[in-house]
């Protein structure tokens, strides 16, 4: 019986040693991914693939701009109609180089970055029925 | 009707930035905050509210996430929740709910543009001296 408690202590020390490797090796690569995009979360909410989802996003977006001038309704537009198709209504998606917000969203729903000199928060809302009244 | 109403509510609009100014003018020494409504879909007595706490959130916070925050508070209190408060000088937003109301709002500082849609009567985009201020609810 001590022999096998013994192994079962073992098998858990490693599967949690595995479990923590995966965590650093993500967040690593999370790391690296961001420096190379240039983005910089300022604060966040929001399951990892939903935030990479949104970075690359605006990745592409901003790149595809010919022109220099940032086109933040275009943005806040891609964004927000990506989210809600991918992740259901309601999305709404502020893009801009100077403004401060205060806002309710969803649980996991909510994140503010900076890609480049732009500022884009992105968030939830909970959607009621509308009443045809 | 509906175009009666909607020349009816856009003739409310214009009346309010004077009748703002001409209450500001004799009870302050400094020169009143120019208001300009952009954009409402929402009963004037809500809008003039707005504009009030906004006016008094600016005087009491410098930075805007604090006038956004105490915006958007007082209206969850009063008027229930949710509301969403952006303030700013250089920001633009899309938001929409099923089905598809868009309101197409114009920001003369930094010349961008937002949409943004809300449940009906509860939008108001308004100016506030070189402020922006952004008010809906949502959810």
């Amino acid at each position: 019986m001590e022999g096998a408690q013994e192994e079962l202590e073992r098998r858990s020390k490693f599967l949690k040693s595995l479990i923590q490797k995966k965590k650093t090796i993500e967040q690593q690569e999370q790391h690296d991914h961001l420096q190379h995009n240039n983005v910089r979360v300022r604060a966040c909410d929001m399951p990892l693939p939903l935030q990479n989802r949104a970075f690359r996003c605006a990745r592409d977006l901003l790149d595809s701009m010919p022109s220099k001038k940032l086109d933040s309704k275009r943005l806040a537009l891609t964004l927000k109609k990506e989210f809600d198709t991918s992740y259901g209504p309601a999305w709404h998606c502020i893009v801009g180089t100077s403004f401060g917000s205060y806002v309710t969203h969803s649980f996991g729903g909510f994140v503010y970055f900076s890609i480049d000199k732009v500022y884009v928060l992105l968030f939830k809302t909970a959607v009621e029925p509308l009443d045809h009244s | 009707m509906s175009e009666e109403a909607k020349k009816n509510f856009v003739g409310a609009l214009t009346a309010r930035p004077t009748s703002d100014d001409q209450k500001q003018a004799p009870a302050l020494n400094v020169p009143p905050k120019k208001v300009i409504i952009k954009s409402a879909d929402m009963i004037p007595d809500m809008q003039k509210e707005a504009v009030d706490i906004a006016v008094a959130a600016f005087e009491r916070y410098n930075v805007e996430k604090d006038v956004a925050e105490q915006i958007k508070k007082e209206f969850d209190k009063r008027h229930g929740p949710t509301w969403h408060c952006i303030v700013g000088r250089n920001f633009a937003q899309y938001s929409q709910l099923a089905p598809a109301q868009y309101y197409k709002v114009g920001c003369d500082v930094d010349i961008q543009g937002s949409y943004v849609t809300h449940e009906t009567n509860h939008f108001v985009y308004f100016y506030l001296d070189q402020k922006a201020v952004l008010l809906f609810k949502s959810g």
